[in-house]
């Protein structure tokens, strides 16, 4: 089983919404579909404004509330972790939308179906990186597999969701001033 | 999902007014455009793009486009019918030859043209009109003119190094430039010299995307950086801390300067002017002193003002002083166009038909509106507009619509509905890169590719070429011997025609066709060993007799922007914005669904001052116009500065422009630009 984890490099990620972008253009997306979205978030500190982006698209969780809660259950979790819809079978109901703590479905109103970011998998089997990862500019977002090059990364930052509840495939990278001012607890306040 | 092997993959290249200029690869099927993504064979763009880059297929296809010849009757009514190309062109034949046969001149035939694409195949339509006779040209740039006088004054030509070298430096000033959002791919250079240990400054009043990541952000007053430049050169000329070899033998005016500096420049006054305080020149002077070797960009921001130019020229002379010109590592970025003058400019270089003598009269940009309407003796009557929205983007729109207004005719030719459209009478629809053969250098980086056909053109658009041979041809048709531009031709051979000898030298290669296989990188002249200047003296001149000449200080002296009148107390900036490029991609809802544009960014103190919160809409007001828009309150601004990034608004915020020119320009792009941060407003919570 090789596990696939997103690596957001907080402070190299400008925020530029090339991940976004190539992903929508990959996929055609619905006008206001992104299946990764690029937040902006600034808060004032007593060392500053500070100013982070973060790129979000779907974090194929280990225990993914989307798939717990699909009444018609459209999604699967492949041996790899990545977390696939069905659409074919999506009636539309939201449910998924819901509950998802990252709010990655999303409902597409020309269709009445939910979609969501499905990791690139038809590219990862043909030995390509996500397009999202291949866009960014800067070396931010990155894929890794399994547990190497983990070391030095953190599961959890402040104004998202505790990853104990659905086992994100996510993690970051903090270094300099926001390493220190981002292991403040709840500094942020939920922005999801 | 795009797998290669299914599709036919073609080089582009994106023609947009950007630092960038990446190299494309477009994924065609069954003759339609599904995918762009970067190609990986640039050295610069490295195979990304950015948001904008990636949403071309959405731009190409948008329902909005325009895609057939349209007629609007009456101007302005919004009335378009569809009309044929046959009868589009030989209205403006017609047009044009009714002109000069009732005033035998083409002066009342005017022509405005921009940089809303820059591939050298669309100045087509400046070879056109001067294959046609001598016509009334609006003259200059909107964008970096003061800049570019700054440095032709100072030193005689306007080169820059390489900017992949700048993962070199061991110090990178970015002054007032937001990379992040304007020039995406240098951040990766940048980000290379930073983990080398290098330290980033930025200075920018605004804490931009770019600012927020630096090591250093010194939020310097607007228009107050050619102040902040004089102090760190005064700090280091009081420590010795300067190349005083240097000085002696390669500068022109040093020990005046040197002496301004040392008995004439105060503090206080440098406190006041840049809003910094002794602790951030010092931090910045030792900055430039202990990381060499330091690259230096002065961004555009800085120079939209009326002492735009003395910017330019103050931060020159700190770099010349400590050393940092670019002659070992590190040195002085703007922009230019040291690769653009390596090609031939076959499109545009063309003379009217042999007899026809004569001269352009000429109209500042700035002035477009006015000078349209004072126009006498012949009056204009007929204007051309392409690659431009001068509606949305220049100075003073209710002159220049005004001045539309009074046509007897105006051709727009573009890709969609524009505001300017709304005071055209022909719509010509024109061709994306990716359905026509261009070449597009950039003003930034050194690598050139090749901007092949990727689909057919869409509906029924042409590319500028077209459009000039084909108006070439009915008015040779009409008028044998009327226009001396070609009638027809091959699009791809105006390509190779753009190439020659030393061009393929540099490149490596012996034929443009070797470009299909990838882009090459321009091998440019080495700027190493003895410093030279193209100036008068053949030396840096502080002391420039040619600026003492056009009544400006001789020396970069310390020069206040306008301050605020008491009615309007706020300055209005309007940089440019990530999902736009001036204001191009603004349509698109790939790009702007979820957007928050168009917004008046307020700082946090003036907003409970005015009660007012993110979301409020508030009246933006001056003595020139209003428009309303929604307040988002941000620590991002400094208080006495509200920002509108622009584009958004189609040209509503440009009619609150102050009507003031950059004290620079003429020399280089032939007129000063609009000096676009010097506007003044109030607001009013509605």
């Amino acid at each position: 089983m090789r596990n696939r984890v997103f690596l957001l490099d907080i402070t190299r990620c400008i925020g530029c919404r090339s991940c976004e972008l190539a992903c929508k253009s990959e996929y055609h997306l619905a006008e206001g579909q992104s299946f990764r979205r690029v937040y902006e978030l600034e808060w004032l500190t007593p060392e500053g404004l500070v100013v982070l982006y973060l790129s979000l698209a779907c974090n194929h969780c280990e225990h993914p509330e989307c798939f717990r809660v699909c009444p018609h259950r459209t999604y699967r979790k492949r041996r790899d972790g990545v977390v696939i819809h069905e659409a074919g079978r999506c009636d539309g109901c939201g449910r998924c939308v819901q509950a998802c703590p990252y709010k990655a479905p999303q409902f597409d109103q020309e269709r009445g179906k939910v979609d969501k970011c499905h990791f690139c998998y038809a590219r990862l089997d043909a030995g390509l990186l996500p397009v999202c990862v291949e866009a960014c500019p800067t070396g931010a977002l990155n894929l890794r597999e399994g547990e190497e090059n983990l070391a030095d990364t953190v599961d959890k930052i402040p104004g998202l969701p505790d990853p104990i509840l659905t086992g994100p495939s996510l993690r970051f990278r903090l270094s300099g001033r926001l390493k220190h001012l981002l292991n403040r607890p709840n500094i942020l306040g939920s922005f999801l | 999902m795009v797998l290669e092997k299914e599709y036919q993959v073609y080089r582009n290249v994106c023609p947009r007014n950007c630092f960038c200029t990446c190299s494309m690869l477009s994924y065609v099927r069954h003759g339609r455009l599904e995918k762009v993504a970067g190609d990986p064979l640039h050295g610069f763009t490295r195979g990304r793009l950015c948001a904008k880059g990636y949403a071309y297929v959405q731009r190409v296809y948008a329902p909005e486009r325009v895609v057939f010849p349209l007629r609007q009757e009456p101007r302005g009514s919004g009335n378009w019918r569809r009309i044929s190309w046959t009868e589009a062109l030989d209205i403006i034949a017609r047009k044009i030859l009714e002109i000069k046969g009732r005033y035998g001149s083409l002066w009342p035939i005017a022509l405005y043209v921009h940089y809303g694409h820059l591939g050298l195949l669309h100045l087509a339509v400046e070879g056109f009109f001067d294959a046609l006779g001598f016509i009334t040209k609006i003259q200059g740039n909107l964008c970096w003119s003061a800049g570019l006088e700054a440095n032709l004054l100072d030193m005689g030509s306007n080169l820059q190094p390489d900017p992949e070298t700048m993962a070199k430096a061991r110090s990178i000033i970015i002054w007032g430039a937001n990379p992040a959002w304007t020039a995406l791919h240098q951040m990766h250079f940048i980000d290379v010299a930073r983990r080398l240990g290098a330290l980033v400054v930025v200075i920018d009043p605004l804490i931009t995307a770019t600012a927020a990541q630096a090591d250093l952000h010194i939020q310097v007053n607007p228009g107050g950086d050619g102040a902040l430049a004089l102090g760190v050169a005064k700090y280091l000329v009081e420590r010795g801390w300067y190349e005083e070899d240097f000085a002696k033998k390669y500068i022109l005016g040093w020990e005046e300067f040197r002496s301004y500096l040392q008995n004439e420049l105060k503090y206080t006054d440098i406190y006041r002017v840049a809003g910094v305080d002794q602790a951030r020149i010092e931090e910045l002077a030792k900055i430039l002193v202990e990381h060499r070797p330091v690259a230096l960009w002065k961004g555009m921001g800085l120079q939209r003002y009326t002492n735009g130019g003395q910017n330019i020229r103050a931060i020159n002379a700190l770099a010349a002083l400590a050393g940092c010109l670019g002659f070992s590592g590190g040195g002085l970025y703007y922009a230019s166009l040291q690769t653009w003058d390596l090609f031939n400019f076959h499109a545009r270089n063309w003379s009217p038909p042999p007899g026809v003598k004569g001269e352009h009269r000429y109209l500042p940009i700035t002035r477009a509106g006015e000078g349209l309407l004072a126009a006498q003796e012949p009056p204009v009557k007929f204007l051309w507009i392409a690659r431009a929205n001068p509606l949305s983007q220049a100075p003073d729109p209710a002159a220049l619509q005004q001045a539309m207004s009074n046509m007897e005719l105006v051709v727009l030719v573009d890709q969609f509905l524009t505001s300017t459209s709304q005071y055209a009478d022909l719509f010509l629809p024109c061709t994306t890169q990716f359905e026509e053969w261009e070449i597009i250098p950039s003003y930034w980086h050194w690598w050139v590719a090749i901007n092949q056909q990727a689909i057919s053109p869409v509906g029924e658009s042409k590319s500028d070429l077209e459009i000039a041979w084909n108006l070439s041809a009915r008015l040779n048709e009409l008028s044998p011997g009327s226009c001396n531009f070609p009638t027809g031709g091959d699009e791809e051979e105006w390509v190779a025609a753009e190439f020659n000898p030393y061009v393929y030298q540099l490149l490596g290669i012996k034929d443009y066709r070797e470009l299909l296989q990838g882009p090459r990188k321009l091998k440019m002249p080495e700027r190493g060993g003895e410093p030279s200047f193209a100036t008068p003296s053949r030396k840096y001149e502080l002391f420039s007799a040619k600026a003492r000449q056009a009544g400006l200080p001789a020396l970069p002296v310390l020069a206040s922007p306008l301050s605020p009148p008491p009615p309007y107390p706020f300055r209005l900036l309007t940089p440019h914005l990530q999902g736009g490029n001036n204001s191009q991609f603004l349509n698109l809802p790939w790009l702007m669904s979820g957007s928050r544009e168009p917004v008046l960014r307020v700082h946090p103190a003036i907003a409970d001052k005015l009660s007012l919160k993110s979301g409020d809409l508030v009246r933006v007001y001056n003595d020139r116009g209003e428009l309303v828009l929604s307040v988002l309150v941000t620590q991002r601004v400094p208080p006495q500065v509200v920002v509108c990034y622009q584009g958004g608004t189609g040209g509503k915020i440009n009619r609150l422009l102050g009507g003031v020119e950059t004290d620079l320009g003429k020399e280089g792009a032939g007129a000063p630009a609009p000096a676009y941060f010097e506007t003044f407003v109030n607001i009013a919570r509605i």
